[in-house]
């Protein structure tokens, strides 16, 4: 097995941020929406684990998925979706009418 | 013949030439020097699209209010990722990227205002 340290609680906060941004650039709502519970629930189901192995594990998964999220995310802004019903129109700036 | 045309056309020529040389002048007196990078952000406008973005994040209890004392874990009860989310958000809306080391130490409306008062790249 890897003897590297588990990752740092800085590290696995940075890896979420990564996780959320890169789930935010999809264009298509249901993808988005998708990664971002995705990401949720996978770092809080992860948040109690104790074990090295299980961590590091659980780390090496992450930064797999990591990457395929950073791709698909970039291949989606090259394809143009029709907004849902359910996205407002302009996501920024919405409560400000 | 040519001799009209040709007049004619030095004649032209010393307008363009006339009008070319007067052109810059004219332009320095209409364009100031200032150069504007981004509207600067007053800290009331700040905080207050800071609270709507904390209002409109789905895990803030909507009933309680939001001021700039109201800190993430004590006040709205979100953990550490939550914030991290929240945080994303505000830098969506302000166009900014703040570093990982400084998003862990704001914890509270107030000190994310703080942040983005002294990020010149706000807007």
């Amino acid at each position: 097995m890897s003897a590297s340290p588990g990752p740092s609680r800085a590290q696995v906060l940075a890896l979420y941020k990564q996780f959320i941004k890169n789930a935010n650039g999809f264009n298509n709502y249901n993808y988005r929406e998708y990664f971002l519970r995705k990401a949720r629930t996978t770092f809080r189901k992860n948040r109690a684990l104790e074990d090295p192995a299980t961590i590091s594990a659980a780390w090496d998964t992450a930064l797999k998925d990591l990457g395929v999220l950073k791709r698909q995310s970039v291949i989606s802004q090259m394809y143009t979706f029709d907004k849902q019903v359910v996205e407002p129109l302009d996501p920024k700036h919405h409560s400000r009418g | 013949m040519f001799k009209p045309m040709l007049r004619g056309s030095a004649c032209a020529l010393k307008a363009v030439s006339v009008r070319a040389a007067f052109r810059p002048v004219a332009a320095a007196s209409f364009v100031s020097p200032i150069r504007f990078y981004s509207s600067s952000l007053n800290k009331d406008e700040i905080s207050s699209r800071v609270i709507d973005v904390v209002k409109s994040f789905d895990k803030t209890t909507a009933s309680a209010s939001i001021t700039n004392d109201t800190h993430f874990a004590k006040d709205l009860g979100l953990d550490s990722l939550d914030t991290v989310e929240l945080l994303v958000a505000i830098e969506e809306e302000f166009d900014i990227e703040i570093p990982d080391k400084v998003a862990d130490e704001i914890k509270s409306v107030g000190e994310a205002v703080k942040y983005i008062e002294s990020n010149p790249e706000a807007n």
